[in-house]
This record gives C-alpha cells, sequence and structure tokens, in this order.
C-alpha cells in the first residue's frame, strides 16, 4: 500500500508536516512497497493514536453499564454490514468501544485499572473490543503482598511478586491508586495524606510508591509507574501531586501522574475552590522522568469510576446519586456513581479550566498526554473537542463564556495565551504516550513501525470535526474506517510484558489462607489472549 | 488414573475451585471435596443425556442443527433464553444468534437476580468478594435465603466458619438468619428472626429508621426492641454483609425489597463498612448477566427487533413474553424452563418451534420440536464462569464428550441462520 | 384450608434434580408438599399421604411431608409441580411470583401425586390443567 502525497506529522521521527509518501507492507512501514494507493494530496498524516489511559473494559466498566440503563438508551448503535450492534453513551459496550476509538484514528488503548483477581474478566472484554491494539495496567499500590513485603523491607521479594504478578495477570505496567487509602477504605477509612499507616500493614503511601517505583525501574518496565494520587478530588490538596512527584523522582524512578486535573485542586473547600494547575505544573516541568496525562472535562454526562473506594464514597454523599462500591479481596476496591459536569458549577467550571491550564503550562509536550480518564470526566471520543480548545484560543475563550463566570478569576487559563500546533498534538495524542508506554512501533511512521495510520482531512475552522471522523484509518496495513465510517472489523493485539520474577515461597501460604480462589486458578491462561505481544522490558 | 485437582465446581454461585476428581479411562470415579449437589453433578454426568432429534424422531447432528437454523430464520420474533448453565464463549455466540435473527435475549437472572439488577439500577449496590467476608467480617446476615441447602459450602468456605486473616472462625462472627420461616440455616447461626410474609420491605425500612434514631414499636411481626438490636449490631460491628436470596427477590416487592436492602447498607456506610450480597443460582449466571452487559450495555431482557439492543424487563424478559404468547419461536440453551417457570408460560413454549441444546433430557427436551444435546461446561467443555461475587474462573475439562460444546452448536446454527 | 405457598431449592432437590428430571428420585423428592404436622391434622393427612394443592393458576396432588414449616404457609421445592401453581405475572420486572402465593390444601385419599406425564400433557394442551 502506498499513502500519497499525505502532509506528514511524524514527531519521533522529526517529522513536521512534511509531503511524502507511506509504504507498507506486511502490516508494517516499509521503505518501498506496491499496491493499493491512497491519495492523501491534502490531507493530514499521523501516526494512529495512543491512549495511555482509560477505562473500557472489566468488572467496574461494566458494573458502569449495567447500572445505567438511562444512559445507553440515549445512543443505540445499530449493526451494519460489517459491525455489530451496540450502545454507548458513557460507557459504550465493548464493540461499540472500538469502533469509536477506530474513527477517530485511535489504533492503540490501555485499560488502566486491572484488579488482579478479576485480570480474567478484563481479558475477556479486551477480546471483545475490535479495531485496537489494548493492554491493562495491574492495580498493586493496595495490594497485600505489595505491602506486606515493603513493610519488610524485602526488596528482592517485592521485586519477585511484581513481577510474576504482572505474568499472572497478563497485565502492561503498575498502577497504583490512593495507594494505601483503598486499603484503609475496607474498614471504611482513607489516608490523608503520604505518611499516614496503613491500618494493619504499618506502612504509609509514601513507601507504598517508592517501593514500587523501585521494583518497576529493577524490573526495567516499558512504563513508568502510574499514579492516582492520594486524596484526589480534594480541595487544597494539589500538594500531593507535588511531594509524589519529587519522591520518585528523588530517587531516580519515573513517575506518570494520571487524570491530574482531578488532583490540581488549591481553596479550602468546595466553595473556594481554585485551581492549583500552575503549581502541579513547575513540579512536572522541574522534573526529570515525571509525566501526566490530563483527565479534561468534558461538559455534560460521565460515569466516575474509579479504583479509589474512599472517593467513590465521598462524591456519592455529595451528589447522591446512585453508587456502586467493589472491593477485591487482598488486592483493590473500586466505586462508580453517575456525574454530570455542568458548565454553570463553579466547581465544574473550574474542573474545566484546570486541565487545559496543566496542558498549556507543561511547557515540553512529551510530558502531556490528552486523555478525559474515560469515562470519568468525559466520553473518550470528545477527545477532538479537547485538541480544538488546545489549539485555539478563540474556542477557549468561547467556552469560558458559557461557563460560570467566576471560574476566569479562579483559574490563569484566560491568560495562557498559548496555542498547541498540529506537531505538538501529534506529540500528546500519539508520539508522546507510545514512547512513554515503551512502544518503539507505535507511535511514529518510521520504517518497521506498525501500520497503524490516521489520515484526517484537517479544517481550521472545524478542529473537532477533523479529528473526530478520519478520512482513513489504517490498522496493521488494513483499511478499517473510511471517510469516518468502520469499513472493516480488524481483530488487534493484547500488549502485556513479562519481566522476571517468581512468586515468593513464603507467599504461597498466605495465598491459601486468605484468598478464596486456588492459587493455580489464579494466573489468567493463554486461552485468554488469542492474540498477544510481550513487550520486552530492560 | 487421574486425580485432577483444582477442579472448579459448575453448579452453583459458590464456584467453589478445590474439587479434586478422580479419572479413570474417561469416566469420572469420585469426587473430593464436592457438595453432595455437586458430586451428584460429576458423577452422574453421564446418565440420562439428551440425543438428537427433531419431532421426536432421533435424528443426526447436521439435521438437528440445520433445523434450528431453519426455524429461527424463518421466525418473526423468536426467544433466546438460558445461557447460565454454560461458559461465556457459547454466551457470546446467544448474543451474537438473537442479533442476527432480531431476537428477544434472556437469560435465567429474570427469574433469580432480575430485581436484584433493577434495584441496582435505581441506587446503584455496595459490594465486595467473597474473601473480603472471609477475613474481615464479624457480622454475617442471611436474608431471604437458605445456603444450607442452595449454596452448601458457601458457610464453610467464605461466610461462617473460615479462618480468615482477621478473623478465626465462626466465634468471631456473629450471624443472623432473617427468612419467613426456619431452615436448616437457621440452626447455623446465632440468632434467627422471622419476618412474617411478605412484609421483608416493611423489615428492612423499620431497620432504617431505627438506624436514625427512630422508634420503631413493631414490624413485619418482630418486636421493635428486636429490630433496634439488629440496628444497633449493624451499626457496631467492623465488616458487616448481607447475603440476600430469592426469599427477597420472589417475594410481594421483589426489585422493591432489594431497593429497600441496598438502601440500608448504603446507609450503614456512614457509620461502618457494611456490603451486601445477593446469592446467585447457577454457576455462571453471573456471568451470563456480565457478558450480555458488555456486549449490548444490558445484563438480561434484551430485544434485537430494532437491530440494536432494547432493555425492557416486563416486556421482553422469557416470562412474560411467553405468557402473553408473543414469540414464534424459541431456543432455549443450557436450562429449564419447563422445569422452573409458572405452568402458563410454559405452554406457550409448547405450542410453538422450540429448539432446546441441553446436555441432558430436561423437562423442555420433552415440549421440543429440535433437542440438540450438548458437553458439559465444567467437565466436558472448559470455559470461563464468573462467581456470585464476580471473580471469573477458568472450568476445566475432565473428560471426553461424545457431543460437541454449546459454543460450537451455536457456531454452526449461526453459519446458517447467515447463510 | 387456606395456606401461604412458597416454593424454592433443597438438597434434594439439587441432588435428583442432577441425576435427571425424568428419574424416578426427582419424582419422589419434588413431588411433595411440606406442611406443619397440625395443618395436615386438620385437613387429615398424614405423612406421605396425597395431598392437593391448589391456587389461582392451577391444581396438583404431591406427597405431604411433615414438619418444618409455620402453621398456615407449605413449602413445595421448585420444579413442575410447585410451578403448576405458581403466577406468571411479573409486574413489569421479569420475575414471576415464586413466594408468597394464596393457595388451598385438601386431603386426596385415593389420589395418587400427579404424574410428571400428566403435567406435560397440560402443558401441551392435551388435557385441561386442574
Amino acid at each position: 500500500m502506498i499513502i500519497k502525497n499525505g502532509t506528514v506529522y511524524d514527531p519521533l521521527n522529526g517529522i513536521k508536516g512534511e509531503k511524502m509518501d507511506l509504504f507498507i507492507e506486511g502490516g508494517r512501514i516499509v521503505e518501498e512497497a506496491k499496491g493499493e494507493v491512497i491519495d492523501a494530496s491534502g490531507l493530514l498524516v499521523l501516526p494512529g493514536g495512543v491512549d495511555l489511559h482509560s477505562h473500557i473494559a472489566g468488572s467496574k466498566v461494566n458494573l458502569g453499564r449495567l447500572m445505567r440503563p438511562e444512559d445507553h438508551r440515549k445512543d443505540p448503535v445499530p449493526a451494519t454490514e460489517v459491525t455489530r450492534s451496540g450502545t454507548g453513551y458513557t460507557v459504550p459496550t465493548t464493540y461499540v468501544t472500538g469502533y469509536r476509538y477506530a474513527t477517530m484514528g485511535y489504533t492503540t488503548v490501555m485499560e488502566a485499572a486491572m484488579p488482579p483477581l478479576t485480570a480474567r474478566h478484563v481479558h475477556e472484554e479486551l477480546c471483545d473490543i475490535p479495531m485496537v491494539d489494548k493492554g491493562a495496567f495491574t492495580l498493586m499500590g493496595n495490594n497485600h503482598f505489595v505491602m506486606k513485603y515493603i513493610a519488610e523491607g524485602n526488596w528482592e521479594k517485592l521485586r519477585n511478586y511484581v513481577g510474576w504478578l504482572l505474568k499472572a495477570t497478563k497485565g502492561y505496567a503498575i498502577k497504583l491508586v490512593n495507594p494505601g487509602g483503598v486499603e484503609n477504605w475496607k474498614w471504611g477509612k482513607n489516608v490523608e495524606g503520604l505518611d499516614d499507616k496503613v491500618e494493619n500493614y504499618g506502612v504509609t503511601p509514601r513507601e507504598i510508591i517508592k517501593g514500587l517505583s523501585r521494583a518497576n525501574e529493577e524490573l526495567g518496565l516499558p512504563h513508568p509507574i502510574h499514579v492516582h494520587c492520594n486524596k484526589l478530588g480534594t480541595p487544597g490538596k494539589f500538594g500531593i501531586v507535588v511531594e509524589t512527584v519529587e519522591t520518585v523522582v528523588a530517587q531516580g524512578g519515573r513517575i506518570h501522574i494520571t487524570h491530574v486535573q482531578f488532583n490540581s485542586y488549591g481553596g479550602e473547600d468546595w466553595a473556594t475552590l481554585s485551581s492549583a494547575a500552575p503549581e502541579v505544573a513547575k513540579a512536572i516541568n522541574r522534573s526529570p522522568g515525571a509525566t501526566c496525562d490530563l483527565g479534561q472535562v468534558i461538559f455534560g454526562e460521565a460515569t466516575t469510576m474509579t479504583g479509589d473506594g474512599p472517593w467513590q464514597h465521598r462524591l456519592f454523599k455529595l451528589t447522591g446519586n446512585k453508587w456502586y462500591n467493589s472491593d477485591v479481596e487482598l488486592e483493590v476496591g473500586a466505586g462508580i456513581v453517575p456525574y454530570t459536569f455542568k458548565p454553570k458549577s463553579l466547581v465544574n467550571a473550574v474542573q474545566w479550566t484546570i486541565g487545559l491550564e496543566v496542558a498549556l503550562l507543561v511547557e515540553d509536550p512529551w510530558k502531556v498526554v490528552l486523555t478525559t480518564d474515560h469515562p470519568n470526566a468525559g466520553p473518550f471520543y470528545y477527545y477532538p473537542r479537547v485538541i480544538e480548545w488546545l489549539m485555539s484560543r478563540k474556542a477557549r475563550e468561547k467556552t469560558l463564556s458559557e461557563v460560570h463566570k467566576a471560574a476566569s478569576s479562579r483559574s490563569t487559563l484566560p491568560s495562557l495565551e498559548r496555542e498547541y500546533s498540529l506537531y505538538e498534538i501529534a506529540v500528546i495524542t500519539r508520539a508522546g504516550p507510545a514512547r512513554l508506554l515503551g512502544l518503539r512501533r507505535k507511535g511514529h511512521l518510521g520504517v518497521g513501525a506498525d501500520a497503524d495510520v490516521a489520515i484526517y482531512e484537517f479544517r481550521e475552522d472545524d478542529v473537532e470535526g477533523s479529528f473526530s471522523r478520519a478520512k482513513y484509518v489504517i490498522k496493521d496495513g488494513e483499511i478499517v474506517v473510511k471517510d469516518g465510517r468502520v469499513v472493516r472489523e480488524h481483530w488487534g493485539r493484547t500488549l502485556w510484558v513479562s519481566p522476571p520474577g517468581e512468586l515468593p515461597e513464603d507467599a504461597k501460604a498466605d495465598f491459601e489462607k486468605y484468598y478464596t480462589v486456588s492459587l493455580e486458578n489464579y494466573p489468567v491462561e493463554p486461552e485468554y489472549l488469542p492474540k498477544s505481544e510481550v513487550i520486552p522490558c530492560g | 488414573m487421574a486425580l485432577l485437582k483444582g477442579v472448579v465446581c459448575p453448579f452453583c454461585g459458590c464456584l467453589c475451585d478445590d474439587l479434586e476428581v478422580e479419572v479413570q479411562d474417561g469416566k469420572i470415579l469420585s469426587t473430593r471435596n464436592a457438595c453432595p449437589v455437586s458430586r451428584s453433578k460429576f458423577l452422574s454426568h453421564a446418565e440420562d443425556r439428551a440425543r438428537p432429534t427433531v419431532g421426536g424422531r432421533e435424528v443426526g447432528m447436521e439435521e438437528a442443527v440445520e433445523e434450528a437454523a431453519r426455524i429461527l430464520r424463518e421466525a418473526d420474533f423468536p426467544l433466546i433464553y438460558g445461557l447460565s448453565s454454560t461458559e461465556s464463549d457459547a454466551q457470546r455466540l446467544a448474543v451474537r444468534l438473537a442479533e442476527l435473527t432480531g431476537a428477544s435475549l434472556d437469560n435465567t437472572s429474570s427469574t433469580c437476580h432480575g430485581p436484584t439488577v433493577l434495584a441496582a439500577q435505581e441506587c446503584g449496590a455496595v459490594k465486595c468478594t467473597l474473601g473480603e467476608v472471609k477475613n474481615r467480617a464479624d457480622l454475617v446476615v442471611f436474608w431471604g435465603c437458605n445456603p444450607a441447602e442452595a449454596h452448601i459450602r458457601h458457610p464453610v468456605r467464605y461466610s461462617l466458619t473460615p479462618a480468615g486473616m482477621y478473623r478465626q472462625g465462626k466465634k468471631e462472627r456473629f450471624s443472623v438468619h432473617v427468612d419467613v420461616r426456619e431452615t436448616r440455616t437457621s440452626k447455623m447461626v446465632n440468632q434467627f428472626i422471622k419476618v412474617e410474609e411478605g412484609k421483608d420491605y416493611e423489615l428492612l425500612s423499620a431497620l432504617r429508621a431505627a438506624l436514625r434514631g427512630y422508634e420503631v414499636k413493631e414490624a413485619a411481626g418482630v418486636p421493635g426492641e428486636k429490630v433496634k438490636e439488629l440496628a444497633e449490631r449493624m451499626k457496631g460491628c467492623k465488616f458487616g454483609i448481607i447475603f440476600f436470596g430469592m426469599g427477597l427477590t420472589m417475594s410481594k416487592g421483589k426489585n422493591l425489597n432489594i431497593d429497600a436492602a441496598l438502601r440500608l447498607v448504603r446507609d450503614l456506610n456512614d457509620y461502618t463498612k457494611f456490603l451486601i450480597m445477593p446469592m446467585r443460582g447457577h454457576f455462571n449466571v453471573s456471568g451470563a448477566n456480565e457478558v450480555l452487559t458488555w456486549l449490548t450495555g444490558y445484563p438480561f431482557a434484551v430485544n434485537f427487533s430494532r437491530g440494536y439492543p432494547v432493555y425492557n424487563p416486563g416486556e421482553f424478559s422469557a416470562v412474560d413474553l411467553l405468557y402473553r404468547g408473543e414469540c414464534d419461536a424459541a431456543l432455549i440453551l443450557a436450562s429449564d424452563p419447563a422445569a422452573h417457570f409458572p405452568a402458563r408460560s410454559v405452554r406457550h413454549l409448547a405450542s410453538i418451534p422450540t429448539i432446546v441444546i441441553d446436555p441432558k433430557v430436561s423437562l423442555t427436551t420433552k415440549l421440543a420440536r429440535v433437542v440438540i444435546p450438548s458437553a458439559i461446561a465444567g467437565i466436558e467443555c472448559d470455559g470461563t464462569a464468573y462467581r456470585m461475587d464476580g471473580v471469573p474462573l477458568r472450568l476445566k475439562k475432565i473428560v471426553e464428550s461424545p457431543y460437541l460444546p454449546d459454543r460450537e452448536i451455536l457456531g454452526r446454527i449461526i453459519e446458517r441462520v447467515g447463510a | 384450608m387456606e395456606v401461604i405457598l412458597n416454593t424454592g431449592r433443597t438438597v434434594d432437590q439439587g441432588v435428583s434434580m442432577e441425576r435427571g428430571k425424568t428419574s424416578p428420585e426427582y419424582f419422589e423428592k419434588v413431588a411433595v408438599a411440606f406442611l406443619h404436622p397440625e395443618d395436615a391434622g386438620a385437613v387429615g393427612v398424614g405423612e406421605g399421604q396425597a395431598v392437593r394443592v391448589t391456587t389461582e393458576f392451577g391444581s396438583v396432588v404431591v406427597r405431604c411431608l411433615l414438619g418444618n414449616t409455620e402453621r398456615g404457609t407449605i413449602f413445595i421445592p421448585m420444579g413442575p409441580w410447585a410451578n403448576s401453581l405458581t403466577s406468571p405475572l411479573t409486574e413489569g420486572t421479569g420475575m414471576p411470583s415464586l413466594k408468597g402465593l394464596k393457595a388451598k390444601i385438601a386431603g386426596a385419599p385415593g389420589e395418587k401425586p400427579t404424574p410428571l406425564e400428566e403435567l406435560v400433557k397440560r402443558w401441551r394442551g392435551e388435557v385441561g390443567s386442574a
């Protein structure tokens, strides 16, 4: 296949809007090839989008679907000649998830929270998400064995356990959610800061973060530790992000702070909420190895779902909306609460400014990734709207004029003049996240890269529309989307890591005593990854 | 002879995964750790098997599959029902088949914990996995359920007697059974509370009132002091849980009973840690809900006649469709509605072309136009099942089967329906 | 005599179901009703004797077993005999009413428990339901 005459943005190869031809053969980008020609004259050619934080599969996501028939009713999706039926809206069914990602040119997506005990469920759903390559981050920040080995200071056992758990769950990265706080939630409590104790274990969130970062780097995992910080969603607690970043960077680790918007709150309470994006952005700017994704708010319906049980309970108490809680033995918790972001709500308006502010204040686009923490701050298929806000000050001003007026005085957003270039957009939506995930064949269009290509008809007066419906999407060398419609159902690979590590001998006794499944029935069998690829460590 | 360990039991929602099964020459000789029902399922698995038939006449598999496909192709409004006693791949294909034929698709949860789903769709639920209970619970309430008869190893493995991380067995847990009658379960617990027939909602609401400090004189036949005592006990425990069953979902009030229970537990989280869990019956009825939900957005009672999934319990649920005589063909997969539906609904099944895919002779096979025998999931075929708390486990294939797995049969029907 | 009818699982029902629903064991364990001894006495039925149970939705004869139920209530294990009596009305929930139904019991001297074949014939409309 030849993609002819396109305007190519390929940041990893230093290409900034050059007219050139691309050649595809055997699912890869090659030097020279023959075959079908796509005339990309006047079109924008980018690597396929890479989402490194989304909630698309697993028990928590499916509870979000189950509890919201009213959400699906708004968004029925009929079957077509090539696609299956399903429903949206905020938590789409698996097939619809795949189709919608592909339609906007995304070809790789990571599920950001996999409980080890229900990892099979995550993989079952990933198997039913077409179009994209996918993977899942294994939750570890409240794991019994992790906290036990950290309390003992036994780094060898910790490293072994972490390595083993990634293999057992077929996971991609280490995910921490409110480290220590979720274990306390299992007694109805939380932690208040990085140096609070976890009940019965005696360890602190800071120690858990440091320990897992150490294991992460010792194992040479491709992605940094992926952290949902303590005290998320709490006015005045932005300092926890800053401290968390500094703690990890000080010991030479890399750290990714996820959905940073939800943690960058100043003020003293909800009435005085203000943006602390400048402070947080400063910390990211000055810390080598620190990155973040936005968790950008989209006004409208959302379904909040996190592994942060105590936070979800608080959100339920704040809103009175329906609330699912789901605690998993020895490992994790989760909660789900539907939520509506309203432009005329001061809190919501301030939250909206924060994500954009972070994106505009972090100087190096390689340190920022575009997300909405789907479906927490809004559905992923609104990424193009975020792109428009980032590329156009005018678009931001228009939205600012429609939201609660006081938001403008609680955020620096109105004063920010920066507008993202197409090159920078290509960084924060594909090249950056691919590099951050350690996916060497993704996020770029150099020879040897996976032939995952998104081609857009870019119209400056409709940035959102341009990126919402790709003109063509090529996945593994096949045209799967044409003129914004899925024309071919394609099955991607599950990406996972296989670091060294054996389950420590003493863990087996705890397993027998405290779990309700046998150790032999715990690891996810190969049957759950019909197409997969191990991404190398080290 | 081989002794297989870590076998997952494909009977009830407990999905016990510590069974040991002795196999010789493709025959199951014995089981260890299994409850009486499970043992019966393993040891009798080869008995009473269905044969492929069309109109009562024994035929080859091909002919049975072809006839099934023909019926579904020609039907205006087929019903696909069951799904709960098979593995998740077969459940996926049942969804596909429903989509292709514009069918109504329902699983057995509509007659067990459908009302639980309806209530959770109103207010959510505070749930956990069973190990949380084993490790932490100091108060266990069985409400309108009878694990001693229906989930036999539940109290021993998960809820009442096991030693866990912070609880060393039964003496460190206070247990209560609330029901309309004393059963074997009542004998296992510290306290039995008899609720008057059909008045669970009243008692649950009284508990919510008592929690907030209102005085309750009497509720559902339970004296005020006893209501207050239970409310205080719930408030004062460190980690409490309510397990509930058909006593709440099937009796007067149905989903409203569950709604009251879910809200009671929600309220309790203002004071302490409290959770709630439905006692799911069929070994993979949870899986049926999960699979339907991730593929359609809805857990049961889904209709595809518009080309996309539409949800409406009461309209597209099997008992209703059959009672009103609306469907003109049916495919029953891995369940036996003739045995377990009200007879008034069963009659319509007998009057339309019904296809049954089932390992065994069932009462529904006696009414069926087409019977397609299948391998037993979890004994003769592997796959995934979801425990009552949502934990997925891998079912094992222990012995060979002369029959095809459900997923294979459905796959062949789909090929022919699509053709 | 008017009673409240409940239906549900029993161990025997589960075990015999796995042996086969057409097995004699299933018939023996499932075509039964548990009555309080005083209620049984009141309608003149003893342990193992035939009792007729009737609701708005149908009528069957089953074997009486004494004990383990409250006065004024009877229990029939889930299965086709119980379901000859249960209500198909779901009140828009999908869930039929399988517990807490109004029923009448009466002695059925000289009658045998309704055979499975008879129930199948009823489903097929070959005979009436009561």
